[in-house]
């Protein structure tokens, strides 16, 4: 295997920042050793204590949010977790500090996955409100159990952990520690997007109707995204305990979740140093405005709606996107992307697909009523019909996301019936959206990789595996040169490819593609006919659904026409399309004789 | 008989409780129902209207390092509450034009974090112009209130009761038989058929989150004698609201009102039987078990139809 | 001077082209038809001539003023009236409140008035008039249909823009629905229907044009396009040559 392209496909971005993180890394030695060469009040040691434990929650939040897309609004009970275990179990209960903490991060990752488990039902509004709900129970909670947390008065007395023996009591050691610490968790959450776990963060984030179509399993993300950020929470709690030694509940209710959101949103919830400047800023400011006192508050508050207007992406993502506009990307040289692997061996005349009596009922409108369906392996076949035909329905149905009223689907004679979308890519059915769904924020190359990270796809395992695979899929559609663009910033033709070329780094047996012309111009539409005949070449077989008659026509080996939800014609182009059924079905019935 | 005399005791409290929730919950869905857009400040807006009546019926108590001078007022009880729905009258204009419009085309998330962005910025001006002190209210009539067959009837329960039904009677004519409140509701049901009418829908938009801040300062205003005026008083009133649009189906109307009343219910209950310090999680607790099991809640449709 | 005439209208959906220089003409008086396959740019076309998407180039003119720049609240009280896709009657209010709401755009009149007119739209869609109380979802299809045609008349348009009224209908129902439409005709109304089902459109209008992909293909009189192969080729491909 060649490593050439496999190291063109490697971020760009880690070349050009040498320079720059080596800087970064300087600083961030040396700045937690300043307190030990010049003198350094107790005052600013605490805030730099503040600065330090606040930024591994908000390093939670992260990924929570800023990786995956999930509003979280319990974090500082997650923190709290953290700090109360300490307490409790150090002082209470006379275990080791360490023994405490590890408690607590079970705890915490506990709640966390719980609460990861609700996004099952529900998202957005509602998921807010469930977070919500458990910050403030746990408020109620730590305020009134008097008998356990002490109520408002709070534990005092925690003590710093000892490290090898090490008692780490000189509260300048103890930051240094701190500091470590959250370098570690900082590096973390920075080499987490680029992991296959992070991929399908952010693909959840990005568009998780098309992430779960196309292998990723949303829900399991979506709870470890959860079970993450509750433990960074309750890491920066723990540490937060020891290191001003008293915890009160007013530090860990519904107002510090909502700081920690502010926080942030306005350094930049794609970054852990977005996250880490955003915390800073919020913890200093106060400081640098106390004069203004209450008015500051009140300031942040307005602050929050003006983040969310006129810079979403925080303080890191202006400086990024400006970055960006700098740098241009160069398009890449890849003479040596081995060719895609796609040939699906046909052994068996088992169709492809088979529906039995398919049924999709909306309340009282039979969209889909009742279709047999056969697909032969290796074939292109289409689904024709005038508009509110049941064509889509019948896709979605296919494709998993609509669950049948009535009937069965079988995927090359496995019942998939009953599976969920993200299963049934694992067993090889790849699809395409009309709308384009790509993951808006990630370069094709990304986009392409989360669909090679399907379950059972027959490839080697590996990051390496796994980059190979997708660039040869973008090169299998001709645009491999343009593997480390944002795709946002591609042409609508071009997406139509990667969404493609995604599709076919998951080699998938049966390629669902719904109005794959849609949007195109003639030319394109050339190139797309071209494409779909080489996939058939290889054994694909391809189910696709399309109005331009033009291209099924040339493309396709059988068309079954549906009207009202129901089959009215199937067989070759030729046959189907000058049917006088089909025919009255597009341009409709003569009006009756006698009407005035 | 003394247990039912109690019990009756705790449901009409029950039920006074719930109809301030109710209330606050119909301007939360009002304004979902228009624009999708769930306000996390709407809790606010009942502070502000208890605030109000403490600026005219009482005065500020200056804060010098604002330059803000102190001053009393006396203003008489009725005219202490118009002055008032002229003040949430204004504060729902503002919130419409500076929270909502600007952010009216984008998704859910930066809308959800900007109301809670504007919660903040209310609850902590009120700081800045007031002080932290909760503060009591006088009640609305001299009366304390009448005691029937064992029952203590509380006159400012009495209020509320009345004033709430009268709010749902007046919601219903407006919006039933009126043309004006039929635009409103077409709004709410499709914005862009709406527009292609001739409907004004910014304008309707604007009127939605005035009434809703309206219905949200009475509120305030009513269960201010009872509960203390504080700043903090619109958040947890805000979230059983929500609690109250959820269990009663998020985005019905007679839903809002409905599950406003049980959680009302459900509250002064838990209160009585279980515990007085934790009864605020009675309402969390059910809306959790809601959101868990039945997402839909009472009236609501299937949330998802999907797989 | 024709009254409605768009001259090279392009419209664009974020960087796709829906429409490409399209230009058509309905004079007074006339139905005109405009047909093409699902994704042709039909419906994109009334969206653009009635505001709710502005053009990327190209004019629109109305009763000889520019139209193109105005909002679909302008363009109501313009005299024209636009019955969308998929019927958007208000699922939540009554038959007889929809059609209120009709009249929005000619301010406010009498309860009289009102009430008389309300009534001459029933007698034009008999079938709904039993339903007068009912709410919107309660209806079938077709009586969800007339009610968005009399909506749509109770602005008193210049011109009615109807969009693929036959939608999900069955064919009976098509044809009392195309009955209708004939009806409404001949009261005076100038219409420029969209239809995918082109046999019935061309049993109404006087002229069509067919739309492929963003582009128009051919225009003619009905006797000219129907059983035409050219149009029969818009929806179904073998396009000769």
């Amino acid at each position: 295997m060649n490593d050439a392209a496999v190291k063109n496909a490697a971020p760009a971005r880690a070349q050009n920042n040498v320079a720059g993180l080596l800087v970064l890394a300087l600083a961030a030695i040396a700045l937690p050793l300043i307190p030990f060469v010049l003198p350094v009040s107790d005052y600013v040691l605490n805030i730099i204590m503040n600065s330090i434990t606040y930024a591994m929650a908000v390093l939670g939040m992260v990924v929570v949010l800023g990786y995956t897309g999930q509003i979280n609004l319990a974090q500082a009970a997650f923190f709290g977790f953290g700090a109360y275990a300490v307490a409790l179990g150090t002082l209470t209960y006379g275990m080791h500090f360490w023994v405490s903490f590890a408690l607590g991060l079970v705890v915490a990752a506990v709640a966390g996955l719980v609460l990861g488990l609700t996004t099952l039902r529900l998202g957005g509004h509602y998921l807010a409100m469930i977070t919500i709900s458990f910050q403030q129970i746990f408020d109620l909670i730590i305020v009134n159990w008097i008998d356990l947390t002490h109520g408002p008065d709070g534990i005092a007395g925690i003590e710093p952990p000892s490290l090898f023996g090490f008692h780490l009591t000189d509260k300048r050691a103890y930051l240094v520690f701190c500091a470590v610490v959250l370098y570690l968790l900082i590096w973390f959450v920075w080499w987490l997007p680029s992991t296959r776990l992070g991929r399908a963060m952010r693909a959840v984030r990005d568009n998780e109707l098309a992430a779960e179509t196309i292998g990723v399993h949303t829900l399991r993300t979506k709870v470890i995204a959860f079970t993450m950020s509750a433990v960074l929470g309750g890491i920066g709690g723990a540490f937060y305990a020891a290191g001003f030694s008293y915890i009160s509940p007013d530090n860990f209710n519904f107002a510090r979740s909502v700081e920690f959101l502010t926080m942030v949103l306005l350094g930049g919830a794609q970054s852990p140093f977005g996250a880490a400047l955003g915390t800073v800023l919020l913890i200093l400011l106060p400081e640098w405005l106390r004069f203004l006192k209450n008015i500051y508050l009140a300031i942040y508050g307005i602050s929050v709606i003006l983040i969310m207007v006129f810079m979403p992406e925080g303080i890191w993502g202006l400086l990024r996107n400006a970055w960006n506009k700098v740098r241009k990307p160069r398009p890449l040289a890849v003479e040596s992307v081995p060719a895609l692997a796609l040939d699906i061996k046909l052994e068996h005349s088992t169709p492809m697909l088979k529906l039995e009596n398919l049924q999709k009922h909306f309340g009282g409108l039979k969209a889909v009523d009742g279709i047999d369906l056969e697909v032969a392996p290796g074939t292109v076949h289409a689904l024709i019909g005038p508009n509110g035909s049941g064509k889509t329905t019948s896709l979605n149905v296919v494709n998993g996301i609509y669950k049948p009223t009535a009937g069965k689907i079988a995927l090359d004679g496995i019942d998939v019936t009953n599976l969920k979308p993200h299963d049934r890519a694992g067993l090889g059915m790849g699809r395409t959206f009309q709308n384009i769904r790509l993951f808006q924020s990630m370069t094709a190359l990304e986009n392409v990789m989360v669909g090679a990270q399907r379950e059972n796809n027959p490839i080697e395992s590996g990051r390496e595996a796994l980059t190979q695979r997708a660039m040869a899929a973008l090169q299998f559609v001709g645009i491999a040169d343009r593997a480390h663009i944002v795709v946002r910033s591609l042409p609508y033709g071009t997406q139509r490819l990667v969404e493609i070329a995604r599709a076919l780094a998951g080699y998938p047996k049966l390629l669902l593609l719904d109005e794959p012309g849609a949007g195109l111009n003639q030319s394109e539409k050339q190139e797309l006919v071209g494409l779909l005949k080489r996939l058939r070449g290889h054994g694909l077989t391809i189910f696709l659904i399309d109005h331009d008659m033009g291209v099924v026509e040339k493309v396709s080996d059988k068309i079954t026409v549906l009207n009202f939800g129901k089959k009215i014609a199937e067989g070759t182009p030729q046959d189907v399309l000058r049917h006088p059924d089909v025919i009255a079905a597009y341009l409709g019935e003569a009006p009756a004789s006698g009407t005035a | 008989m003394e247990a039912l005399a109690n019990n009756l005791q705790v449901l009409f409290q029950g039920l006074a409780l719930g109809s301030i929730y109710a209330l606050v919950a119909l301007g939360f869905v009002l304004i979902i129902r228009a624009t999708n857009v769930v306000n996390f400040a709407q809790g606010d807006f009942a502070m502000l209207g208890a605030y109000a009546m403490v600026l005219f019926l009482v005065g500020l108590p200056g804060n010098t390092d604002l330059g803000i001078p102190g001053f009393e007022t006396g203003v008489p009880y009725w005219l202490a509450i118009i002055l008032s729905v002229v003040v949430m009258t204004l504060i729902g204009l503002a919130f419409n034009y500076g929270v909502y419009y600007p952010l009216r085309n984008r998704s859910f998330l930066p809308v959800l974090i900007s109301t809670l962005g504007a919660s903040i910025f209310l609850q902590n001006t009120i700081l800045a112009i007031f002080n932290p002190q909760p503060r009591p209210l006088e009640k609305l009539l001299s009366s304390d209130g009448v005691t029937i067959g064992g029952v203590f009837l509380d006159s400012q329960y009495l209020v509320i009761l009345v004033f709430t039904v009268c709010a749902v009677a007046f919601q219903y004519f407006f919006f039933e038989h009126t043309l004006l409140g039929k635009k409103l509701q077409a709004t709410s049901q499709d914005k862009d058929m709406a527009r292609l009418l001739g409907i004004p829908v910014a304008l309707m938009i604007a009127i939605t989150f005035i009434y809703s801040s309206v219905l949200g300062g009475m509120a305030g205003i009513l269960i201010a004698p009872i509960l203390f005026v504080s700043i903090g008083m619109g958040s947890i009133i805000a979230l059983k609201a929500f609690a109250a649009t959820i269990i009663g189906g998020f985005g019905d109307v007679a839903g809002a009102i409905v599950g406003g009343i049980i959680i009302g219910v459900i509250e002064s209950f838990a209160a009585y039987y279980i515990s007085v310090p934790y009864k605020d999680a009675y309402a969390f607790l059910a809306l959790f078990l809601v959101l868990l099991f039945r997402p839909q809640g009472i009236f609501g449709e299937k949330v998802s139809e999907k797989a | 001077m024709a009254l409605l005439e768009l001259k090279n209208v392009s419209s664009f959906y974020g960087s796709i082209q829906a429409l490409h220089g399209v230009s058509l003409k309905v004079e007074q008086g006339e139905v005109v038809t405009l047909l093409g396959a699902n994704g042709a740019g039909k419906s994109t076309t009334l969206r653009t001539i009635s505001g709710l998407l502005k053009p990327g180039s190209g004019e629109i003119w109305f009763e000889g003023k520019p139209i193109h720049t105005a909002g679909p609240e302008q363009i109501v009280r313009l005299g024209i009236s636009h019955v969308p896709e998929g019927r958007r009657i208000f699922p939540g209010l009554t038959v007889r409140e929809n059609i209120m709401l009709g009249a929005t755009s000619r301010g406010s009149l009498p309860k009289a008035q009102m009430a008389r007119e309300v009534e001459e739209m029933f007698a034009i869609f008999p079938d709904i008039k039993r339903f007068e109380n009912a709410l919107g979802w309660q209806l079938s299809g077709g009586q969800q249909q007339m009610l968005a045609v009399a909506r749509g008349l109770m602005a008193r348009p210049k011109l009615l823009l109807l969009d693929e009224p036959s939608l999900g209908l069955a064919p009976v129902i098509v044809q009392q629905l195309f009955a209708t439409i004939r009806r409404i005709h001949e009261r005076g109304a100038t219409i420029l229907l969209v239809e995918q089902n082109a046999n019935m459109a061309l049993s109404v209008a006087s002229r069509g044009y067919v739309l492929e992909t963003g582009n128009l293909t051919v225009e003619g009189t009905n006797s000219e396009l129907l059983g035409n192969e050219e149009v029969r080729a818009a929806y179904l491909g073998g396009h000769a040559a």
